[in-house]
């Protein structure tokens, strides 16, 4: 069996991961911070499963943001294979050297064919590094910066299971072999975060060698805090009123109940309308800090209208949207208000 | 490191591994965990064969000094799933409180001690390479605590002192095979690393691969566009026809059921035995070791020492014992509780064992029944099948026999490639198993024109 190269974590701090944490506004409970550190520290792939949107693809970003050089990811989806996610030649610049008639050295820009140091400069194989496409699993194993990047292997329960199987031969050793290149053999491993949204189950086999974290939908302090650091030109009362009608949401038997990623969203339509109107454009929740506002909003308990006119930000099927009546809008207005008295 | 109510800083707490914990305290903990990976399985988790070690390991980065941040470990270590979350969280107060308790003479790990855990090594060397000048003296202790804590959970399905699981002094009487026998150093005639193996395994790889590896070979399910392109040069580029190609089948997903009794090690070379493990570890990649005679314990990471005398060695520190007696439905029964996921549809499942069963054949019969259920393919390797008069009459090994795609000889490297050799040929349940084996009947040819078998005389 081959070592394992050393993870480029072993000195990495629960005090820097907790900054980092902070510097991204990503609010992390004790939980979370503790997983992510022996997943450093440990250089272990770190299994993260929750709801859709609760926050799973962002730790990803924040871990590439302070501790990465770049984030790779890899987006899955059914039928995906190894020459979407590891490598293929393209054959079409193949082709066209073929048909010129030439080696690539030949060409008339006179660049190398190459950046193999073992290969022979004047070897007129169309299966040169030249001729490579880099997928997401390659070049996290290639990647020549003094920090590892950070691989995001997003939704794996979205894939099948051969490509299952696939991730975990990269993710055994870190290595793969091309057939005419050779043998590529990541110098430092990289951080790797699967997600999955629970759709399917996923094997043993690569249960077995990640670190698990259950990311949960957010309880109403974290939610208000949340949004505190996502959307700072809301006024604080008014977030914790709308994290107190989110978490009242999906008490409900809702088709999907909102993430934090819902709830971002909706809080930055809110901001927009109280702002006077603006452009009433809404980030995204995957943004980062939001954009400076003129100035905070009004701290006015919100209205009826306001909320029913921006739950689509919030509920994305029709059915929870119609579910909203007027009894439950009711409801959500006093529990909106009973977080205004509490806070 | 201290009590939970003024745990120390994450990173004060161990990380570094300078210092050892007392060995009692140590051990203490050891058990502990074991005993609550146990829990953990009993009460329906599923908690993956090596979480044990991932979770120790785990332990040497947080330390223990906050009870919050063990938890968060050993959730993160030992679960894979938010299903699990209520038992374990149910089950981590006792956990804890027998942690807090500490050993028989009162220590705990969560005292304030001088020093940390010891890091969780690969080997008991490697544990001991780690210590620094900064460990204190430690007299007669330090070769105890410098053994690998990895080691201590390669056992972790070994029984805890509490279970009993000592034969019945009757059977143990009648029994001619399979008596109940104390633990022995691994050890065997056949050369360590030996490369005699290694056709007969690649052979044996050939025949079973039925996991689609990332070679193509030929076939249809995809357009061949690198040979189209190759094939093009000699018609100046253009593509005439699209040749088709399909993944080879390359990978073989096993699980190993080796029996160790007293009756099957008086057959089979231990050397041996301990190399095609490895090799099969080496070579199909994701599978499972356990071994059997009374009672069921996985010795994976034992196996997968990096040298096969570090093997032999961690499978004595794993505490594997050999030379028991033979309880094969009561083990795989085990098996079933502790670890049901080690054999799914894609399995291919080998049993190594004479089949002389001391315990109940119905159980026998409804284990190998659920077993084969599961299983892709169920091959059983008998070392008393390199007799040539040998048949399966033993009452074990008869009632088995309805449940398993092949019976072969298993003593040494020719029984593999003979194996294999069938194997390609025929397919696991086709007309393959000793009884086919070339070697037996030229055997019993060469028996029956013997002069001595046609005579009488003394």
């Amino acid at each position: 069996m081959t070592d394992r190269p050393t993870t480029a974590f072993a000195d990495v701090t629960e005090a820097e991961i907790r900054a980092a944490f902070d510097a991204e506004d990503y609010v992390a409970e004790d939980d979370i911070v503790t997983t992510v550190l022996l997943a450093l520290r440990l250089g272990k792939p770190l299994l993260v499963e929750g709801e859709p949107g609760a926050g799973k693809t962002e730790l990803a970003k924040v871990l590439a943001a302070r501790f990465g050089s770049e984030l790779v990811r890899l987006q899955c989806y059914e039928g995906l294979t190894a020459e979407h996610a590891l490598y293929e030649w393209n054959y079409a610049k193949q082709l066209l050297a073929v048909q010129s008639g030439g080696s690539p050295v030949d060409r008339a820009d006179g660049g190398s064919p190459t950046t193999d140091a073992d290969a022979d400069p004047r070897d007129p194989s169309v299966f040169t590094e030249e001729y490579l496409l880099e997928r997401p699993l390659l070049r996290a194993l290639r990647a020549d910066a003094d920090r590892p990047p950070v691989l995001l292997v997003d939704e794996i329960d979205r894939a099948d299971d051969e490509f299952e199987a696939l991730l975990l031969e990269v993710l055994s050793d870190f290595q793969v072999s091309v057939p005419e290149l050779g043998t590529v053999r990541a110098e430092r491993p990289p951080v790797v975060v699967v997600t999955s949204n629970r759709t399917r189950a996923l094997s043993d086999a690569l249960k077995r060698r990640c670190l698990y974290l259950h990311v949960s939908p957010p309880s109403f302090e974290k939610e208000t805090a949340i949004l505190e650091r996502k959307v700072p030109e809301l006024d604080g009362l008014v977030a914790s009123e709308l994290a107190a009608m989110a978490a009242r949401l999906r008490e409900e038997p809702l088709r999907k109940p909102p993430g934090a990623a819902e709830t971002i969203d909706w809080a930055r339509a809110v901001a927009a309308l109280r702002d006077g109107g603006g452009d009433g454009a809404v980030g995204t929740a995957d943004a980062g800090s939001a954009a400076d506002a003129d100035g905070p909003g009004t701290d006015g308990e919100l209205a009826p209208e306001t909320v029913r006119n921006t739950l689509g930000c919030l509920l994305k099927e029709v059915e929870d949207v119609e579910r909203v009546d007027d009894r439950l809008l009711e409801e959500l207005l006093a529990a909106a208000e009973r977080a205004r008295s509490e806070a | 490191m201290t009590r939970p109510d003024g745990g120390p800083d994450i990173d004060a707490a161990g990380a570094d591994g300078n210092g050892r914990l007392e060995d009692a305290v140590a051990d203490h903990l050891r058990v502990e965990l074991v005993r609550f990976v146990r829990a953990l399985r009993r009460a329906g988790a599923s908690v993956p064969a090596n979480a044990a070690t991932t979770a120790g390991r785990s332990l040497t980065v947080v330390g223990l000094g906050d009870r919050d941040r063990v938890r968060s470990a050993l959730r993160a270590g030992l679960l894979a799933d938010r299903a699990d979350f209520e038992a374990f969280d149910r089950l981590f107060e006792e956990f804890w409180r027998r942690l807090a308790a500490g050993p028989d003479d009162g220590a705990s790990p969560l005292d304030d001690v001088d020093g940390a855990l010891a890091p969780f090594a690969d080997s008991a060397d490697e544990a001991g390479e780690s210590d620094d000048a900064a460990d204190g003296d430690d007299g007669g202790g330090a070769d105890d605590s410098a053994r690998s804590l990895t080691e201590s959970f390669a056992a972790a399905v070994t029984d805890e002192s509490s279970d009993d699981g000592d034969g019945d002094e009757n059977e143990e009487a009648a029994a001619r095979y399979s008596p109940a026998g104390a633990a022995e150093a691994v050890a065997g005639g056949f050369p360590l690393g030996s490369t005699d193996l290694d056709d007969a395994f690649a052979d044996l790889t050939r025949a079973l691969a039925d996991v689609q590896g990332r070679r193509f070979g030929p076939g249809d399910d995809h357009p061949n566009v690198r040979r189209a392109l190759r094939t093009s040069v000699a018609a100046g580029g253009a593509v005439l026809s699209m040749p088709r190609r399909e993944r080879r089948r390359t990978a073989v997903r096993a699980l190993l059921l080796v029996d160790v009794s007293r009756s099957v090690l008086d057959a089979v070379d231990r050397g041996f035995l301990v190399e095609f493990l490895r090799r099969a570890r080496a070579a199909w990649g994701d599978n499972r070791v356990f071994f059997f005679d009374e009672d069921l314990r996985e010795v994976t990471d034992a196996v997968d020492a990096p040298t096969a005398a570090e093997a032999t060695d961690a499978l004595d520190a794993a505490e594997a014992r050999w030379g028991g007696g033979t309880r094969i439905g009561d083990s795989l029964s085990r098996l079933r509780e502790t670890a049901p996921e080690a054999v799914d549809r894609n399995t291919v499942v080998f049993v190594v064992s004479d089949g002389l069963e001391m315990g109940d054949v119905a159980g026998l019969e409804r284990e190998l029944s659920w077993l084969r259920r599961r299983a892709d393919r169920l091959l059983w390797l008998n070392p008393l099948a390199t007799a040539a008069a040998y048949e399966p009459t033993a009452r074990g090994m008869a009632a088995a026999l309805p449940f398993v795609d092949g019976l072969f000889a298993f003593a040494g490297p020719d029984d593999v490639r003979e194996m294999a050799r069938q194997l390609r040929r025929q397919g696991a349940g086709g007309r393959v198993g000793y009884e086919f084996d070339p070697r037996r009947t030229e055997t019993q040819r060469r028996t029956t024109e013997s002069p001595a078998h046609t005579t009488n005389d003394p």
